[in-house]
């Protein structure tokens, strides 16, 4: 009689420990797709910013065509990208732009006086620190998920519910410490 | 450097935390006890029954009030958007890094630089910052500071420290109150035997109280909410450089933190702690390995 109550625990305790790893992998690649379409949410933001600072560059300094025109061409790329590593590749260069736009600026004292510029350059900096983090934690969040695929006992329940090791976002943090442009003091 | 397994930390916090609230609990029911014991046996199921009432009330309201006692108990006011910009932008910056909801935003009035988080779980979450954070740190040793406040939030660290701040500590200062009353109620009958026992025990209680919560409030969590903010930001110079500016400029102790409150702080507030909060420098050499 002992013996059956002992074998019922025990296969409770091992039940429990399928659901936890069950559990415990829709967590973690809900975190992934969660930090995902963060980053997507910021790259809207920014492309919902550009319209309004080209009106109001275009209002101080009409005669630059072609800064104005590789702003708006790396906005409609950024528009047009399928997925998040093309969206973040025509972001870089996009940013890569709006560095230029920005430089140009300095030349127009009207235009640096403007609230409204100044407002829109800000939020653009800070969308620009975001899509960093969100992709940061993008990448620790893969790492984690990888690790519990990967390190046993983690790598058995993977198999067992079909989980994969998923790939980190593919472009190099170093890659946007170059194109960060901060006109600040 | 020895590897901190954030996950371990957050079940600590949490049996921790569990373990201090069923310890009031307990700890009221003893009183309610001893009251009936000394003053009227012939009401014990009343007063026992009127001392559980009180413990669970107790206990409910100071837990999900936490982090509203915590930002009230040092005068801080919420932050505004308009006003403190920066501030908002590098927490919403911040909590995307961590993955946790932004926490409630306070700015308390205080020439120190200091910061401290609050609350009962991260969506419940309060981060204050002084004044004088705000003015003397740049960009870079703010946003440090802020990522180590948020990793107190993310580590769960803010549910033991507020429990064991605000729930106990609510015990201190109320011991300290009713022994007031009796300083000046005192009208000579002989009850008043018994009620000056109960305020010298009180009376007694109330340091060993404040003793008890720096005794629980290790050091440990100070350096792993430091390890986490180098995780949030990449960047362990800003937190150096603000830890820097902190052994500075704080010269002066703030007058209008109580002791139980001061271990939430970023660095302590008050110059006579030690057991709450590693050295700066020791901080900074743990830093600089990362």
């Amino acid at each position: 009689m002992n013996w059956l109550w002992i074998l019922l625990a025990l296969a409770i305790f091992v039940v429990l420990i399928f659901i936890y790893y069950y559990n415990r992998f829709v967590v973690l690649s809900n975190r992934i797709d969660n930090s995902l379409s963060q980053i997507d949410v910021q790259l809207k933001r920014r492309t919902d910013l550009i319209p309004n600072l080209i009106e109001s560059v275009k209002g101080y300094a009409k005669h630059e065509k072609t800064v104005i025109k590789s702003v708006s061409d790396a906005r409609k790329s950024l528009v047009s990208a399928k997925n998040t590593t093309d969206k973040l590749a025509a972001d870089s260069l996009l940013e890569k732009a709006l560095g230029k736009l920005f430089a140009i600026a300095e030349a127009y004292p009207d235009l640096k006086a403007n609230t409204n510029f100044l407002e829109l350059q800000r939020e653009l900096s800070t969308t620009e620190d975001r899509i960093a983090y969100a992709r940061q934690f993008y990448n620790d969040s893969i790492l984690s998920y990888n690790n519990m695929c990967q390190s046993f006992p983690g790598s058995f329940f993977a198999n067992l519910y079909g989980r994969k090791p998923k790939e980190h976002l593919k472009i190099a943090e170093s890659e946007r410490k170059n194109v960060k442009v901060d006109f600040k003091d | 450097m020895q590897k901190v397994d954030f996950n371990d930390q957050i079940s600590r916090n949490n049996w921790k935390s569990f373990f201090l609230i069923f310890s009031i609990f307990i700890i009221f029911i003893a009183l309610g006890y001893l009251i009936s014991f000394a003053f009227a046996p012939g009401y014990f199921f009343l007063i026992m029954i009127i001392s559980i009432i009180f413990s669970l009330t107790y206990i409910w309201l100071t837990y999900y009030n936490s982090g509203r006692i915590a930002v009230a108990s040092v005068g801080a006011k919420p932050a505004s958007h308009e006003k403190y910009k920066l501030y908002h932008d590098l927490v919403e910056s911040l909590s995307i890094a961590s993955g946790i909801p932004k926490p409630k935003l306070y700015v308390m009035e205080s020439r120190q630089i200091n910061a401290f988080a609050s609350g009962r779980n991260p969506e419940n979450a309060v981060i204050c910052v002084t004044t004088g954070a705000l003015e003397k740190l740049d960009k870079e040793e703010l946003r440090g500071v802020l990522a180590h406040e948020l990793g107190h939030v993310a580590n769960y660290d803010i549910k033991y420290m507020t429990v064991a701040t605000i729930m106990v500590g609510m015990i201190a200062i109320i011991s300290e109150m009713f022994l007031h009353s009796l300083w000046f109620n005192g009208n000579g009958d002989n009850k008043n035997v018994f009620l000056i026992i109960v305020g010298v025990l009180l009376a007694i209680l109330a340091p060993i109280v404040v003793n008890l919560i720096q005794l629980a409030i290790s050091r440990r969590r100070e350096y792993n909410a430091d390890a986490s903010a180098v995780k949030f930001t990449r960047y362990p110079r800003g937190l150096i450089g603000a830890l820097k500016k902190i052994e500075r400029e704080n010269v002066f102790p703030e007058k209008k933190v109580s002791k139980a409150v001061a271990p939430l702080f970023f660095s302590n507030p008050l110059k006579n702690l030690t057991s709450t909060h590693p050295s700066i420098e020791k901080r900074i050499k743990a830093l600089e390995k990362m």
